[in-house]
């Protein structure tokens, strides 16, 4: 059984070895045609790029970027959403969840990329963009993405959220031209999160909650939901969470300990459009839960999972956030729950 | 008889001390001497008495599941998350989930039995078709099929969002155990009874088959009542706590190492360990970064990975 085995090893390496140039000569043979082209679409699009580009500094550094971008191919959901509060229209996206007011990327119209943590680098080749943007989930694809076509990066992180958002507004609005709107759009919001400030304070101290798969995790200031806390004001009910992006692991033993009056719940398997598995319902109604204030004055807030998980950090999205907040206070007030 | 006794002693010192550990503060005096409010009766009654009980129930059936799958498969370095049973468990779970998200509980968990029990006659026909048994060769084989088990769930779950999901249920992790959420879990005391009246019938089949059936026992039919004892077992611990990974190895080593091969005489002495190894894990995670957690499954990967490496590459390991 060996030994014809050991004969036969000279010949299978003579084989692959032949089988690998025959592919290598293929595929050499079958890029020619399509060599010519690329070069070709490349001069009708980079002479005006390297003549009009801007320079944007962002995130992981500088780039040149095209004027007027028309090819942008978004790889984050917050930079998508504020692309839309923006009226910029995109070419292509990433991923199959889309929050419900992002539901539009949905149609087919819109080139698929890939997904976020995996975009499909041959597909986005082909489509030939002006810009590709990452953020969040898809930073880390950034150096393989800005090979194929100017890249900028938005960071999303939890400190200064509110101001985060306006950069990442401005840094847009300055590429497309759309200054004027996004001014417009950061002083709403900017004017309606002070307005809502006014409401939070002394109503309350709150804590955010993720649910999935059952278990729950806390998430303090400075945290990625931290815009609860620093931006719209609301008191904090637990010190000293760590803003780790996966939050501290808790039970309700903690919820009850801390005793918060307002319960900011995040439902993340709903956010994935889970209908049987989003369960954060289900693992908070309990007996510790229930004696929180938070539950006995009915302040426990499911938060839109859509804008606030997905997309949460876009324009639109702090906004939805803002509104939900904003809309749960005055229900609290107006159903004239005696506050202690 | 004094060696009942301490163990009697550590694992009530163990329980008592998980009674006492939590987010909200728990005093002795406060459970004896309730004040104007009974919040620590309270707690003990809803949160800690349930977890305490979860803890050592999930620790005594995976004890002795892992005990039942040694002999069956006659080695020492077999048991459910070396064999695929675990991870065949969340991939039935997975399914579940993705297929018939209204599914009660009960139904998810028949679901992921049956995954279970499938896994795990997989692995035993495969270790049939070795030519070679090693000591070594079998957990390999078993870690193999596992990882091609998890491989097909991660799949499923990356394409549908779902991995954080997979990865709460295959920790195990008491944090959410309160008053009517773990009381599945008083099944496997059943289930761990079966086996322990069962038990001399165990302790042949793990002599083989020949000599087995040479007694004029059913060889098969042991096999089978041990598989689906160890199906059942995982599956409910999965779907209400998640897994707690080579808890079902190392205790029941330890334990024969000093006790014997009789499953009359270890069976016991595997519960008793296996729910004092539990609890000291879930305690360790509760301590650690109190007042949040770290699940105790992950602490048990911790623990339970040395002594692994410890018992796979001890001189003897390959003869025995």
């Amino acid at each position: 059984m060996s030994r014809p085995d050991r004969r036969s090893l000279p010949l299978v390496a003579i084989l692959s070895a032949l089988v690998v140039l025959a592919v290598v000569w293929v595929g050499v043979k079958f890029q020619r045609p399509s060599a010519p082209e690329a070069p070709e679409a490349q001069a009708g699009a980079s002479p005006p790029a390297a003549a009009e580009g801007r320079t944007v500094s962002h995130a992981q550094g500088t780039t040149v970027v095209p004027l007027n971008p028309r090819r942008v191919i978004a790889f984050d959901l917050v930079a998508l959403d504020i692309l839309q509060a923006l009226e910029v229209d995109v070419l292509g996206v990433a991923g199959d969840q889309f929050p419900e007011h992002l539901a539009r990327y949905r149609d087919a119209k819109y080139l698929r990329m890939g997904t976020l943590f995996e975009p499909d680098y041959e597909a986005i080749h082909a489509a030939r963009p002006d810009l590709i943007i990452t953020g969040g989930r898809s930073s880390a694809k950034y150096a393989n993405l800005s090979r194929l076509a100017p890249t900028v990066d938005l960071p999303m992180s939890g400190k200064d959220y509110l101001a985060t958002v306006v950069a990442n507004t401005e840094l847009l609005a300055g590429i497309f031209g759309k200054e004027a709107k996004a001014q417009a759009l950061v002083a709403e919001l900017r004017q309606s999160i002070a307005t809502l400030k006014e409401t939070t304070a002394g109503r309350g101290r709150g804590l955010v909650v993720l649910v999935t798969g059952g278990r729950m995790s806390a998430y303090g200031p400075g945290s990625r939901f931290g815009v609860i806390h620093d931006d719209f004001g609301i008191p904090v009910a637990a010190e000293g969470l760590n803003p780790s992006l996966h939050g501290e692991v808790i039970g309700s033993e903690f919820i009850r300990e801390k005793n918060p009056d307002w319960l900011f719940v995040i439902d993340r398997d709903a956010a994935m459009g889970q209908p049987g598995g989003g369960g954060a319902r289900q693992v908070l109604d309990n007996e510790l839960v229930h004696q929180t204030s938070a539950w006995q004055k009915g302040q426990v807030v499911y938060l839109d999972p859509g804008t606030s998980y997905l997309a949460g950090g876009g324009i639109q999205a702090v906004r939805h956030m803002r509104d939900q907040v904003a809309s749960a206070y005055a229900r609290a007030g107006s159903s004239g729950t005696p506050t202690p | 008889m004094t060696r009942p006794l301490i163990a009697a002693v550590v694992l009530a010192v163990l329980a008592g001390v998980s009674l006492l550990i939590g987010a909200s503060h728990v005093s002795w005096d406060a459970v004896f001497s309730p004040g104007p409010d009974d919040r620590a009766v309270q707690v003990l009654v809803i949160s800690r008495v349930p977890r305490m009980f979860a803890i050592m129930l999930a620790g005594t059936s995976l004890g002795v599941a892992g005990l039942l799958m040694q002999m069956i498969a006659r080695n020492r370095f077999v048991e459910p998350t070396t064999a695929g049973t675990a991870e065949s468990a969340s991939l039935g779970l997975l399914a579940a989930t993705l297929l018939a998200p209204g599914l009660p509980v009960l139904g998810k968990m028949l679901v992921a039995t049956l995954f279970a029990l499938g896994g795990t006659a997989l692995f035993l026909l495969v270790l049939r078709r070795l030519p070679l048994r090693s000591a070594l060769l079998v957990p390999v084989v078993g870690l193999v099929l596992g990882s091609i088990i998890d491989s097909a769930t991660t799949f499923f779950a990356y394409r549908y969002d779902l991995l954080q999901s997979v990865n709460a249920w295959t920790t195990g992790d008491f944090s959410t155990v309160l008053r009517g959420r773990y009381e599945l879990l008083w099944v496997t005391l059943g289930l761990t009874c079966v086996a322990y009246v069962a038990a001399d019938r165990f302790t042949v089949a793990g002599m083989g088959e020949t000599f087995t059936t040479n007694l004029g026992l059913n060889y098969p039919r042991i096999i089978a009542l041990g598989l689906v004892i160890v199906a059942l077992v995982t599956a409910m611990v999965v779907v209400t706590v998640g897994m707690i990974p080579f808890l079902g190895l190392i205790v029941p080593n330890l334990v024969t190492r000093l006790m014997g091969d009789n499953a009359r005489r270890s069976i016991p002495w595997v519960a008793v360990t296996g729910a004092g190894f539990v609890l000291l894990c879930d305690i360790i995670g509760r301590v650690v970064r109190h007042p949040y957690e770290i699940p105790g499954g992950t602490i048990a990967g911790v623990i339970g990975s040395v002594l692994f490496l410890y018992l796979l590459l001890r001189r003897g390991a390959r003869v025995g």
